[in-house]
């Protein structure tokens, strides 16, 4: 936001300036904000508060949630168990989708066309049509109840979009320069190690980025594929509905907490995000 | 940023992540998951010493309250501790809803018999439609996923049917069974037991439906005389339809004059709509029998009459030589006959006197309502909002002692005896035919443990939901029946039998449940009429029996669908579905509490 070349307009008799944009600007944010400072607001209340009282910020403060999260097994094994699924997902959806992105970008085969858009079309189907493939899949081969599982799972959507994504930076890489490497002296694995990757590190910054947020938040794969053992964090909040009601607080610190790896992501990527949404095709 | 700093930021993300992955990949490897989120013993404080020891400190520090002597309580722990050996060792998991009850199990009982069996058993908890889902995926896969299940014995009708479940009664026989388990002891033990006459579930804890009112307001001499010149009857437990409506319409806006109590405005009626698959529960937990549709047993021996209709059932599923033959009029049903309309039109007219926005809530959310202390009664409360309406602030006196109190849910026009007078159920113990065997016996000594009489009354104590007997009339719920707002008179009177749960006339209750929520929601959001909506749920019920009689999964007692003829036909045969009432309204009727609670604790029933 930059208040040094907001046009200006004028306002009252005395002439003081009133700078409409910014004021918009801090309105939509302040509307965007509400529901996110409820959010952290619940968390440190009292459940008969929530519940009874209408209260912007709360007259008594209670870290029961947080408290109940960091001490209970059940909750912070759950965190560790997404944690682990999401960056394997990303790690290796992100290793799998960089040479098959190169071979889209640089190669022409037959049906290379067609194999782009099939790619694309896994991400078209709803992924409650893979539930019971997979699951009985993943039993069969005794992986049901592992965090390796619901990594595997979250690939079929993470590495279409992977290749997608990178397939479009590195055509925005000119072939000359696979070429003058090669003339150079090179190793192709050299070239691609240390001087293509590197070109394109936003791209990958990107990718890791989507891949890491899909994985983050799917649930319906994520719940289906785990059991006691694996179970993620998506899952343990939904155990916090009982027949005697809602534990809100014990939800809301859960929320908080779910919300931090995302913006720890969006804080190392923040300066890559706005290529990444013209996906390299610019 | 510099492009030297992004560099190197990103290096250290790339390594940091690799080496993140790296660790917890070590970590999964070595318990075969991922972070081990298996049983702890964070419940409970692990005793020391010998075996005997141990199950010594547990008895005093946990079940000192126990319907056995110290000794007797001994004696099964070190039977469970014996039997248990050869699958120390183990990882057995097993699920079950998260309410009070089982949170005691998950986080006391569960790391007792862990401590002292060295089975390592993880009791987890997860919302009930959770619950069900994992069960149906087991079903549908004959995959295991858990071990054992405590699940509402909504599904006999399926079990029985299909050949998916372990049933209870081989268990006993064929599997390591505690001598002094007493099966007889369980209250609830008919409702998970087929019209076969085999167990396949076995109660872990029982819940019901009751009515719930603000017993001071009740009682205010002040309020009565109001109530009293306007209706011309005494204010008291509305024992039909008819007086809870006059008590709704007086409390929301007649008492005091405007529908307020000290200055604050009441409500005389709480319920909840929204369109969520909780709602179905609402409705199939025994609503239409309550109403009056569906028929009755008639016991020749007795001469009495118990609910869970034959041949009609309150789904209004019409069952011949135990075949579900249909839902709609035109089969013989009565899903969709003038006693269910009347039943939902009443569900939705009432909503005029609850709080706003009780419509738009579902049932987890309407659960802590009643408790902030301004609604005064509600006709269809579960028994186990009880610890948390008790734990309420607002819901007790200066002396500490509830202002509420439980009583029978008041019946519809078309009720006559031997109909529900509301619904009761028992989470159950449920086991797999396709489970792994070893750890489904293990799963098996700790259901018998979690029910066992060692720890059933410290359990009950906690949780509030009855299975034994021997609980129930135990010296020290008759110490302390008065905390409890009516709970143990309840279950200790001769009432108790006409709250029943879903009975054997359902052929596959998690599909066809799914389409009442659907249908009444669209009628509570004002889409559709009642008629409209019975209409097409009986329509449903019917085409998803068709599908069952299609694909023929059932061998005994498997859907034989009626050909559809004209309603009055069937409207006009003795019994399910009746015809219209003229007048639905009916003459009101109350009973004064502290009498109907005397009579109970005396054994008699209210109805005589």
């Amino acid at each position: 936001m930059s208040d040094t070349i907001a046009p200006v307009a004028r306002a009252g008799a005395k002439g003081t300036y009133f700078d409409w944009k910014s004021w918009l600007f801090w309105l939509i944010m302040a509307i965007w904000s509400i529901p996110l400072l409820w959010l952290m607001s619940m968390s440190v209340r009292y459940n008969e508060d929530i519940l009874t009282v209408f209260e912007i910020i709360p007259s008594r403060i209670s870290f029961r949630g947080y408290i109940e999260f960091f001490s209970e097994p059940q909750w912070y094994g759950a965190l560790i168990n997404s944690l682990t699924y999401t960056t394997m997902n990303m790690v290796l959806s992100v290793a799998v989708a960089l040479p098959a992105a190169y071979a889209f970008s640089r190669f022409t085969f037959s049906g290379d066309k067609h194999l782009f858009f099939w790619l694309l079309t896994n991400r078209m189907a709803p992924a409650a049509v893979f539930l019971l493939p997979f699951f009985q899949m993943y039993q069969a081969l005794g992986l049901f109840d592992t965090t390796y599982a619901v990594a595997l799972a979250h690939m079929l959507f993470n590495v279409p979009l992977a290749v997608w994504i990178l397939e479009g930076f590195m055509s925005g890489v000119p072939r000359q320069l696979d070429e003058m490497a090669e003339i150079d002296g090179y190793s192709f694995p050299r070239f691609f190690l240390t001087v293509f990757v590197p070109m394109i590190r936003a791209g990958i910054g990107v990718t890791a980025f989507f891949a890491f947020m899909f994985s983050w938040v799917e649930l319906l794969i994520a719940k289906t594929l785990t059991g006691p053992q694996a179970m993620p964090l998506a899952v343990q909040m939904s155990t916090t509905s009982t027949a005697a009601g809602l534990d809100w607080a014990l939800l809301s610190a859960a929320g908080v907490i779910a919300i931090i790896p995302g913006v720890i992501v969006i804080w190392f990527v923040r300066n890559y995000i706005a290529k990444g949404f013209a996906l390299g095709r610019v | 940023m510099s492009t030297r700093t992004v560099r190197k930021r990103t290096q250290y993300v790339v390594a940091l992540s690799a080496v993140t992955t790296l660790a917890l990949s070590a970590c999964a490897g070595a318990t075969g998951g991922g972070g081990d989120t298996g049983s702890t013993d964070s419940g409970i404080e692990t005793a020391e010493g010998t075996v005997e020891e141990r199950a010594e400190q547990y008895i005093d520090q946990y079940f000192a309250d126990s319907v056995l002597t110290k000794e007797e309580q001994m004696e099964e722990l070190m039977w469970f501790v014996e039997a248990a050996e050869p699958y120390a060792g183990m990882d057995v998991s097993v699920l079950s809803e998260n309410i009070p009850t089982h949170a005691y199990e998950s986080e006391v009982l569960a790391a007792v018999f862990s401590d002292l069996t060295g089975i390592n058993l993880t009791h987890s908890l997860m919302g009930e439609g959770e619950v069900m889902e994992i069960i149906s995926t087991e079903i549908q896969t004959r995959t295991s996923v858990y071990d054992g299940y405590v699940n509402d014995t909504d599904s006999i009708g399926g079990h029985q049917r299909g050949d998916y479940i372990y049933p209870i009664s081989t268990l006993l026989e064929s599997s390591p069974t505690l001598p002094t388990l007493d099966i007889d002891d369980f209250i609830g033990l008919s409702f998970g037991t087929g019209s076969d006459g085999v167990i396949y579930q076995l109660p872990d804890q029982q819940f019901a439906n009751l009515y719930w009112f603000r017993y001071d307001w009740f009682s205010d001499p002040d309020i009565q005389q109001q109530f009293e010149d306007i209706y011309g009857y005494p204010l008291g437990v509305p024992v039909n339809w008819s007086a809870y409506e006059d008590i709704a319409v007086f409390f929301s806006t007649q008492v005091n004059g405007d529908g307020t109590i000290d200055g604050e405005e009441v409500f005389g009626h709480m319920d909840y709509g929204a369109k969520h698959f909780s709602l179905g529960w609402r409705f199939t937990d025994a609503w239409l029998s309550m109403a009056g549709n569906g028929d009755t047993v008639f016991d020749p021996e007795t001469g009495e009459r118990t609910p869970n209709g034959i041949p009609v059932d309150e789904w209004g599923i019409r069952v011949e030589n135990c075949s579900p033959v249909g839902s709609s009029v035109e089969r013989g049903g009565d899903t969709n006959a003038p006693a269910s309309v009347y039943a939902v039109e009443k569900y939705l007219e009432w909503f005029d006197y609850a709080p706003p926005g009780a419509q738009n809530l579902n049932f987890d959310e309407s659960a802590p309502v009643v408790g902030e202390g301004n609604v005064a009664q509600q006709m269809f409360w579960y028994t186990v909002f009880t610890r948390a309406t008790i734990d309420s602030p607002a819901m007790s006196d200066e002396n500490g002692d509830p202002v509420w109190r439980m009583a029978p849910s008041p019946h519809g026009a078309y009720w006559q005896e031997g109909h529900k007078l509301g619904y009761q159920d028992a989470g159950s113990w449920t086991f797999m035919n396709h489970a792994d065997e070893e750890k489904r016996d293990a799963a098996w000594l700790y259901a018998q443990f979690a029910t066992s009489k060692t720890v059933d009354l410290a359990k009950s104590i906690q949780g509030l939901t009855f299975a034994r007997d021997t609980t129930i009339n135990s010296d020290w719920f008759t110490e302390n029946a008065g905390d409890y707002g009516g709970l143990v008179e309840f279950y200790r009177s001769p009432d108790r039998v006409n709250w029943t749960p879903t009975g054997t006339n359902v052929p596959d209750y998690p599909s066809m449940s799914a389409e009442w929520w659907q249908a009444i929601g669209s009628a509570a959001a004002g889409e559709i009429t009642a008629q409209e909506a019975m209409d097409q749920l009986a329509t449903k019920q019917d085409e998803i029996m068709e599908r069952l009689e299609r694909a023929g999964v059932h061998d005994e007692c498997g859907v034989k669908l009626n050909e559809p003829r004209d309603a009055q036909y069937w409207l006009d045969q003795p019994g399910a579905p009746y015809p219209a009432l003229a007048d639905e309204k009916g003459t009101p009727e109350t009973v004064p509490y502290d009498e109907l609670v005397a009579g109970w604790f005396e054994g008699n029933s209210y109805l005589d």
